[in-house]
Formats: C-alpha cells, structure tokens, sequence
C-alpha cells in the first residue's frame, strides 16, 4: 500500500447538454480538481448543492469516467477497465455510501439478500456457513445485534438510521480500502446522526480505510475529518488541515461559509460577511474566478483569469489571487 | 414578557388511520408573546408539523383536533366555526409552508399569486393588490420586475422569499414556519434568518419557527419548546436551554451537533429510535431511550410541564430536571 491512498490531478468532468439548442454546451461539474487522500487518513469535501462533491466522489468511484486529468489510487493510475475482472478488482478496493438510505436499499430485497450481494459478487465466502458468519460480523461491527433478526427483514422495516448502517455494512463488506462517504448523514435525524458518525470513526480506526467524507456542515467536517477541501462551482477553492481552515480561513467563499454556518455558541451578534446572490450556472460559469460575482473582495483583475491553487506550505492551498 | 398573543392549552390532535388513531399532538400547552419568536425544535414525526396545522386549522381531512384550546385575538380556534376561522387566516395568522420548491405554483406568475393572497381576503382593486405586491417583494429583496417571472424561473432561495412575502402580504401578526430553511444551503438559510429578523423588527409580528435543526433555532429564538413523541419536554428561553439543558432528550440533542470552534470531544448523540405514535410506551415516551430512566419512568401517564423558575419547564421525574 502506498502513503496516498488517492490522488487527483487536475480532473476535469463535464455533462454534455442533450438538446439541439445547447448543442456544444456543457455542465462544467469539475474543472481542475486536484487533492490527494494520505493512506489512512480522512479529507472532507465541503461544499453547496451544485457544487460537484457528489460527481468528484462518483468519478473516483468511476460511475462514470473524467474527461481529463489523473487519478492514482493507492499508487496506481486509472485506467479504462479492459474487463469485469479490473472493474470488479477497483470497485473493491473504492467503495461508496450513498447519500439517502431510503432509496439505496432495494426495497423488494431481505437484508440478507442486500448485504449477500457483495461477498457473491466479489467471490468472497467459501460456502454457506462462512457466508452466513460474514454476514453476522458484518452486521453486529454496524450495530445492528442481533443479526439474525435483521437479515431477514426487509428495508422498510428500518428506521432511517438503521438503513444507513445496512449502507455501511454492504460498503465494508468488501473491505475497501477507500471509502467515499456522500453526506452520509444529512438525511437522518439529528439524534441518530452522532451515532453513525461515532460509528464510521471506529471503523475507520479498525479497519484502516480511507475516507473521502462528503458534506454540506462544516462542523460535520471538523468532527470527521483532519483535512478539509471546499469547493465552489466545481472547484476546489481551499485545502488545509481543518482546524487551520475553519480557524483562519483564507478564501472570501470559506469565510462567507463559515460566517454562514450556525454557532450556537457566538449567536447572532457575531460579524457576518456580506455576500449577495448564489452558486452560479455551471453550464456558462463566471469567467476567472467563479466566486468574483459574489466576492465583497473581488477586483477587476478577479474577471480575467481562473486563479491558480496556491500552495502556502504547512498543507494549505487557496485559490485566490488576493493575499 | 409582553402581552400574551397566542395561548394553546393542552391540545390534542391526531390522525385516523386503518390502524388506529395517530395522537401526533398529545396535551401541549405554550403561551406566545407580541413579537415572541418561538423555536419549535424536534425530529421528525414528533408532531411539530401537525402542531402548526392544528393552529392554522389547516389539517388534513383525516385529522382533527380532539381537544384542547388554542387562544388568539379572544377566540377559540380549535373549535370556532370554520367560516370564522377563515375571516383571520392569512389577515392575523399566516405561513410559511416547508419546501417552498413545491408550495408554489408553478403554471401561475408570482404576482399571480400573491395578489391571489390579497384578493382572496380582502376586497381590494386589482392595481391596489398589485401594489401590495410589488411593496412585499422590495421588502424580500425582490425586484418587482419579477411579478411576471414564473417560479421555475427563480432559485430556490428566490422563492422562498417570495412565499415569505406571501405570508406577510396582509400584515399578519402571527407567522408560523415550517421548515423553511431546510432544503436550503447554508449561505442562502442564513440570508433568510436575517431578512426574517429584519422584518420582523421592523413590523412586528410574532413568529413559530419549526424546525429540526437545534443549532440555528438556539441562535436565533428568544424561547425553544422542545417537542419528542407529540409532548413539548422541555420549555425556556433558548440560551438556557442551550447551555444547560434539565430534560435528558434535550440534552442528548444539545449533545448531537458537533462545534465549529473549541476542542472536538466525542460526542453522544442519543440511542435507539423516536418511539412509533400509533402505540406509544407507557410512562414517559423517553424513557427507553433515557440513560437516567427508571421504573417508575416507565409506568403512569408521563410527566407534565412542571414550572423550574426562570421561564422554565421540563417534563422529567428528576427533581428539577437533570442537574
């Protein structure tokens, strides 16, 4: 195993628009996405709806292909599958959690048919007995006791949070090296999502994944995860240890995030950055930055020319040409 | 406080379903002041919702209000003639409904329907409602060119102000919301939250603001009410209740959210699942998921409200809530 459990360089991934009128025309869903994953270690990936976490999670998770750049996964570059085995083989070592526990389980299917599928497909049990054990182990590492009870349920016999942890159990069934976890709690009670959260820490713990964690919270992110990487329209705006990021943030869009962002604590008289308007199109993105329309910062300058990923040492990046 | 504005006394509503009645109301009692914001915080299925119908008088056709009372402007709501009722919905008492992405309708132009509103209340000429209109939206920040914008042509955040304006076309001196922020981003949430503040100051209704997101309603509410299984649990103004919370759902709530700043301790989050209403548990409906739970916690009616001082209530059988 290789110190970087996944690395992006440059990554480049656009939807075509189908119709004749938007013919040439595309969604720019990432444009020069470049971060790289430490073996081990856990970055979250904060961002607005729209601002293309979920495509960055689904093309490291090759559900679809990028159209450029590269992609390295525990020291090897991604290639196209030339067969089932190497998609099989990939798709072992990069699992993903999905993002709503209602609809990634299939509801016609018993647990034990849902939790089943990885090990048959992968050809990971020797019969029906070490299945069976699997599917116990599996089953009680997620906190769901006794395993029995629950495998021959079927999904709308969960609560939410007891779904999610079904999602859970399927993605280490395979024992994955990398886990792309797609808010993977943002649709649960907020009671429950302590728990799940907790839950995915130990695993992490015990079974020495990678996490790429998707989120909207940024205090979610901070529970989560050492590194934090903000995107904005398809970009990737800031990359440092969180502490340091959320502490002192450097780019206009994190700062306006975080002003953002509930805190109980300071309540309402703490200072707020002023910014006008939302995410923008992504099919004609703003040319330079595609913050400036919304920057209280911004400068003529700031129109002209997409900012480069700075590097600042001591692991921060920003993208952003102001000091 | 001020001058007392809405008085609910041990309501009680429900649904009637094929398997019995759903009591997703069950005995809350608050008071609301002039120009009170009230936090109405709990997860789904607590009943928040159908507590905010059961005001209106908007519930659907399987539900109804079983008994209690709901007092504002001198009258009985909950079982005043529904022609009468009518006569003060929208002029007195109005609201933001959740997911203002399908409370619109999409086939009629804004200004269709906000003068819609007007008309539909108060005999007014077509240029006067028009007005109103135009007046409303500049309050919302919305050019009044976009009276002739449909609502797909608006962001999510457009309309959701465009539904604020709605609510408080005819000046009412209650506003209940209902989620209102939930489907949105944070940046957009927060300039909501602040166009509400705004406005509220400067006419001076009272507001309900329900919501599931604890973090946020403790920022921005003078009082919270606490609501799990259909019974309010814990009662007082929001600061206290933040930062010393005496009910032990509260607190395992205060206990779910993880912080922005300070150092990140391992968080709790609260066991097992929000109880199923068609059959509650005996006792008080925390109890089997109370950490402090008892015997006698587990039998009885439950614990009422009981007064701590300070503007405060809690419904535990710990002498004086958790300490």
């Amino acid at each position: 195993m290789s110190a970087t459990a996944l690395e992006l360089t440059g990554v480049v991934k656009h939807f075509p628009l189908g119709s004749i009128a938007k013919f040439g025309k595309a969604v720019h869903a990432m444009d020069d996405v470049s971060f790289s994953l430490a073996s081990g270690g856990s970055l979250a990936l904060v961002g607005e709806s729209g601002s293309g976490k979920t495509t960055t999670a689904s093309v490291i998770a090759r559900l679809y292909e990028r159209d450029s750049g590269d992609l390295v996964v525990d020291g090897e570059a991604a290639k196209p599958f030339r067969n089932r085995a190497e998609s099989l083989a990939y798709k072992k070592k990069v699992q993903l959690i999905f993002q709503d526990p209602f609809g990634s389980l299939n509801p016609t299917h018993t647990i034990r048919s849902i939790l089943e599928r990885p090990f048959l497909i992968h050809g990971l049990a020797n019969g029906r007995a070490d299945l069976d054990g699997r599917l116990h182990d599996i089953l009680e590492q997620v906190g769901l006791s006794p395993a029995k009870e629950y495998l021959r349920r079927f999904p709308h016999e969960l609560s939410g949070g007891q779904r999610q942890r079904v999602n859970i159990a399927r993605t280490f069934a395979v024992e994955p090296s990398i886990v792309l976890a797609d808010e993977p709690t943002s649709m649960l009670d907020v009671s429950i999502r302590m728990g799940i959260m907790n839950m995915m820490l130990d695993l992490k713990e015990k079974k020495g994944v990678s996490y790429l964690y998707i989120t909207h919270d940024l205090a979610g992110a901070r529970y989560m995860c050492g590194t934090i990487a903000v995107m904005y329209a398809g970009m990737i705006m800031e990359i440092g240890p969180t502490d340091a990021v959320i502490a002192d943030a450097l780019h206009p869009y994190v700062r306006l995030l975080k002003s953002a962002s509930p805190s109980p604590e300071e309540g309402l008289s703490r200072a707020r950055l002023q910014a006008s308007g939302e995410i923008p199109s992504l099919i004609e993105p703003p040319s330079g930055c595609r913050f400036h329309p919304r920057c209280p910062f911004a400068e003529p300058r700031c129109k002209e020319a997409i900012p480069e990923l700075r590097d600042l040492g001591a692991g921060r990046k920003v993208r952003c040409i102001l000091p | 406080m001020s001058e007392t504005m809405l008085e609910v006394k041990n309501l009680k509503a429900g649904y009637d379903t094929a398997k019995g009645c759903v009591r997703a109301v069950d005995g809350v009692s608050f008071t609301l002041g002039r120009g009170e914001f009230l936090g109405i915080a709990g997860e789904s299925g607590c009943g928040k919702s159908t507590l905010a119908y059961a005001v209106m008088r908007l519930l659907r056709d399987n539900a109804r209000i079983e008994s209690g009372s709901v007092l504002f402007k001198g009258k009985d709501f909950a079982t005043l003639p529904a022609a009468q009722v009518e006569a003060h919905r929208w002029t007195d008492m109005a609201m933001v409904f959740q997911s203002a992405m399908n409370a619109l309708n999409p086939v009629l132009s804004i200004g269709a329907q906000l003068t819609d509103a007007v008309h539909a209340h108060r005999k007014v000429r077509k240029a006067e409602a028009e007005a109103m209109a135009v007046e409303m939206l500049k309050l919302v920040d919305i050019n009044a060119d976009r009276l002739k914008s449909y609502p797909h042509q608006l962001s999510g955040g457009m309309k959701q102000r465009v539904m604020i304006a709605m609510a408080l076309i005819l000046k009412p001196e209650l506003l209940i919301m209902d989620e209102p922020t939930t489907a949105l981003d944070v940046v957009v949430q927060r300039s909501i939250i602040e166009k509400i503040e705004d406005l509220r100051s400067r006419l001076g209704f009272s507001v309900i603001f329900i919501t599931h997101d604890l973090s946020l309603l403790v920022e921005i509410s003078d009082a919270l009410a606490i609501m799990y299984a259909g019974r309010i649990v814990e009662y007082g103004p929001a600061r206290a209740l933040f930062s010393d919370p005496r009910h032990p759902y509260t607190k395992g709530l205060m206990n779910s959210f993880p912080s922005l700043s300070g150092p990140i301790t391992r968080m709790g989050g609260i066991e097992g699942r929000a109880p199923d209403l068609l059959t509650p548990p005996p006792g008080c409906r925390f109890s089997p998921r109370c950490p402090y739970a008892t015997d006698s916690c587990r039998s009885g009616d439950g614990p009422a409200l009981r007064d701590l001082g300070d503007g405060r209530s809690c419904a535990c059988t710990l002498e004086g809530g958790l300490r």
